[in-house]
């Protein structure tokens, strides 16, 4: 598969006082989702809002379709093609959906007022609150105002996504319809995912980044990164002191990561299993450049 | 190994379609627009605003039905005050929105930037602004429009109401951004309030005086007109230091978004001369020249008048008012013809004046004249004024000149009142109308053009009973008895005797007392 890279990444360095929120990051983005994993702190968030345009890193650079946001001109051409699901996305309660999705619209300087209202229609359509678009915000349980923001997000079918933690705090039900939405976003455009929920990456994501400490641990497919934990996971009756992490099952039985021991008796790993291991220590590994 | 290899980035077209700036800005002005008329005390001042000059237009009659309009232009600036005050402050919690519901962040990466939206906050304004334009407008042509009407209006006096709400508009703008708290708006209202209203009070009129015209606008109603060019309103430099300052804090509120570019800087240079220049301009420089000519004017308006004739009289006014002088006309006649004995062949004088004006704000009274049939007309026509004159007319008739007018002692203001009363289409509408306490019993003071004449109770009583009477039984006694009727020793009985009223008890008691005082 040969893909011309959406976002390419160099060097991107951020510090805030003495701690370096990104070190150095590197990466190449392509169409399909791309989930950023990380523990808190990790930061994700941080690179989301670089990306975004929001803070300029203190080195480094980035380019978006090979727009760059360095310049003033770059800056708008790259504003014009994002998408952007902030962490805690603001909105103004006292709009009904539609009326805030059209407002972020006009501010995404789509200004013909018909074509517009078809485009708020669509993507309100799309995260499905068509029936709730003349609701004011205030009366919107959690989920639906986190789809109102990824309504918003998607408007003027951007070519780069940015999604922060879109499912936290939704329920399962809520978060099924999340990623549909999401998956369905990713046919065509780049978009990329900042999760805590690895079963999130692993349903949906074609990619995988794993940042911790503001530096790239991983960067690969997510069969790359469960295949780290191939052969790395196991099962005993009481938890193995050599695992690096290990927990009772609903079955009884200790799950084991880590080093097994001669003879243990071996597990399929999990997307998450290679996460945690990916952390725990592991040099990092960039499956492509 | 990856799935994926890479080719090196390329860059896509400029998203350009359907998409502008400018377009932008207009777009979000619009919205947000809509978004304040939709805010209750904007909504709700705008209807009263619109109300009350509806109510104004449809409800004249009564005062001065005729406009006079360099008067009426000045008269619509301080219409809008309140919507003014709603529109600074709902366009300052609008401006606070974003970062009151934390959307600051990420409207901060989307393509419009910061400084753009402030622009189309200040733009949300237009369209109210035009609204009151168009009332004003509405307000003056209507006025324009009606018969009688006098003068001149000045566009610049006209533009007044609609700048100053632009200019509430872009404060309420700029007062967000430099305090960014709710607070701010009403904060900036109270001062305002503390600086136009009350402080010029505490120091003092005449010291402050020149600090008046730095005011949005400035309050010279409840007046007498007096000729246009006499007013001495700088109300182009007005308007020039008001389109300066708003153009001035709009650009200092763009700056303040980190707009700081050259053509922006240099527009704020032109905004500051152009708030510099107009604050220069409207600065009395010729105060002294102008009283003096308002003085000279209102002690000898003769040099400054054309005189017509009509029938028997003459006929003077201020070349702006020369269209009243057949409705003076034809008070005068109908007055003349009720009158007996040589008034009703008197060739009678109608000047027209104006009170020594020394500050327009100050409502001074005209003094009456000793010369001999001459009458004076004001600057006011129309409703209440017009029996007001018909008493000045009956007053010269009966008395000679209006100095010698009667009083509540002199028997004559019956004649003198039963006269101008009489020669109106309504009679006792008039005759509550022209009285001070709007009552048709007891003692009151009745309005004229110069001084007030007083009735006492027995006299209100006998004209009252006289406009009861078909009119030409009374003129006929008035004309037969007209030498007695005029004379100033001739008693109150005497004259309700020869009118045919009969004396009722108490009317000598208390005309007795009233002139033993």
């Amino acid at each position: 598969m040969t893909t011309h890279p959406t976002v390419s990444a160099s060097g991107l360095t951020l510090r805030y006082g003495g701690t370096a929120a990104l070190d150095d990051v590197s990466f190449r983005l392509h169409e399909g989702v791309t989930g950023l994993l990380g523990p808190n702190g990790a930061g994700k968030t941080t690179l989301l809002r670089v990306l975004a345009t929001a803070v300029p890193a203190d080195r480094g650079a980035f380019t978006v379709l090979g727009h760059d946001p360095g310049t003033v001109n770059g800056r708008r051409e790259v504003r014009r093609r994002l998408g952007y699901l902030p962490q805690t996305p603001g909105f103004h309660a006292d709009f009904t959906a539609f009326a805030f999705v059209d407002y972020v619209a006009i501010l995404k300087e789509l200004t013909d007022r018909a074509a517009r209202h078809r485009e708020v229609r669509r993507v309100l359509e799309a995260v499905d609150l068509s029936d709730v678009r003349g609701k004011r915000i205030k009366r919107l349980s959690g989920g639906m105002r986190q789809r109102v923001a990824l309504a918003a997000a998607l408007l003027g079918d951007p070519d780069l996504l940015l999604l922060d933690e879109p499912t936290v705090g939704l329920d399962p039900e809520q978060r099924m319809r999340f990623r549909e939405v999401i998956a369905e976003a990713g046919q065509g455009r780049t978009v990329l995912l900042s999760t805590h929920q690895t079963e999130d990456v692993a349903m949906l994501c074609r990619r995988v980044i794993v940042m911790a400490h503001g530096r790239v641990r991983f960067e690969g497919t997510p069969a790359e990164l469960t295949a780290r934990a191939a052969g790395r996971v196991w099962s005993s009756a009481e938890r193995d002191p050599q695992a690096r992490a290990g927990w009772r099952t609903g079955l009884g039985a200790f799950r084991n990561v880590g080093d097994p021991p001669k003879d243990a008796e071996l597990l399929e790993p999990t997307l998450e299993d290679g996460y945690l291991l990916v952390l725990d220590g592991e040099p990092v590994e960039v499956a492509s450049a | 190994m990856s799935a994926v290899i890479d080719k090196a980035p390329v860059v896509s077209a400029p998203a350009q379609a359907g998409r502008h700036p400018v377009s932008a800005v207009l777009a979000l002005a619009r919205f947000e627009a809509r978004e304040l008329l939709l805010r209750i005390p904007v909504f709700v001042f705008l209807l009263l605003y619109v109300g009350q000059t509806g109510w104004k237009l449809f409800s004249r009659g009564g005062m001065d039905d005729y406009p006079v309009l360099h008067h009426v232009d000045c008269a619509t600036q301080s219409g809008p005050m309140f919507l003014d005050i709603a529109v600074l402050v709902s366009v300052n919690v609008a401006v606070l929105r974003s970062r009151r519901h934390d959307t600051d962040r990420h409207f901060d990466t989307l393509v419009m930037e910061p400084w753009r939206r402030t622009l189309a906050h200040a733009l949300s304004v237009v369209p109210i602004a035009a609204v009151t334009a168009l009332v004003v407008a509405v307000e003056f042509g209507w006025a324009a429009l009606q018969p009688g009407a006098v003068g001149h209006g000045s566009v610049a006096e006209l533009a007044v109401g609609p700048l100053v709400l632009l200019l509430c508009g872009v404060l309420g703008v700029l007062t967000a951004r430099v305090i960014p708290s709710v607070l701010g708006g009403p904060v900036v209202v109270v001062i305002g309030f503390v600086a136009f209203m009350v402080a010029p009070g505490v120091i003092g009129p005449d010291t402050v005086h020149w600090l008046d015209w730095l005011q949005p606008y400035v309050w010279e109603g409840g007046l007498k007109p007096i000729p246009s060019g006499l007013l001495g309103r700088p109300a182009a430099w007005h308007v020039l230091y008001l389109a300066g300052l708003t153009a001035l804090l709009l650009c200092v509120a763009v700056l303040l978004n980190g707009r700081r570019t050259r053509l922006l800087k240099a527009v704020t240079a032109v905004a500051l001369a152009a708030t510099v220049g107009g604050i220069a301009g409207q600065s009395p420089s010729h105060e002294a020249a102008l009283t003096a000519a308002r003085d000279k004017v209102s002690h000898g308006p003769a040099p400054f008048q054309s005189c017509e004739t009509h029938g028997r009289s003459t006929y003077c006014s201020f070349p702006e008012w020369t269209g009243w002088r057949d409705d003076w006309a034809r008070v005068v006649d109908r007055v003349q013809s009720l009158a007996g004995g040589r008034a009703q062949g008197a060739r009678l004088t109608i000047r027209q004046r104006i009170p020594v004006v020394y500050d327009l704000r100050s409502d001074s009274a005209i003094m009456p004249l000793h010369t001999p049939g001459e009458v004076t007309a004001g600057t006011l026509w129309g409703g209440n004024r017009v029996p007001e004159f018909a008493v000045g007319v009956a007053s010269v008739l009966v008395a000679g000149d209006e100095e010698s007018a009667p009083g509540p002692c002199d028997a004559r203001v019956v004649t003198v009142m039963w006269l101008a009363l009489a020669a109106q289409d309504d009679p006792k509408t008039a005759f509550r109308n022209v009285r001070l306490d709007d009552s048709v019993e007891g003692s009151a003071a009745v309005l004229g053009v110069t001084d007030s004449l007083s009735m006492s109770a027995g006299q209100t009583r006998i004209v009252r009973e006289l406009l009861e009477r078909p009119r030409y039984s009374v003129t006929a006694r008035v004309k037969s008895h007209w030498t007695e009727l005029t004379s100033p020793k001739t008693s109150r009985a005497r004259v309700a005797e020869l009118l045919g009223v009969p004396a009722a008890e108490g009317d000598d008691e208390e005309e007795g007392e009233l002139c033993r005082q």
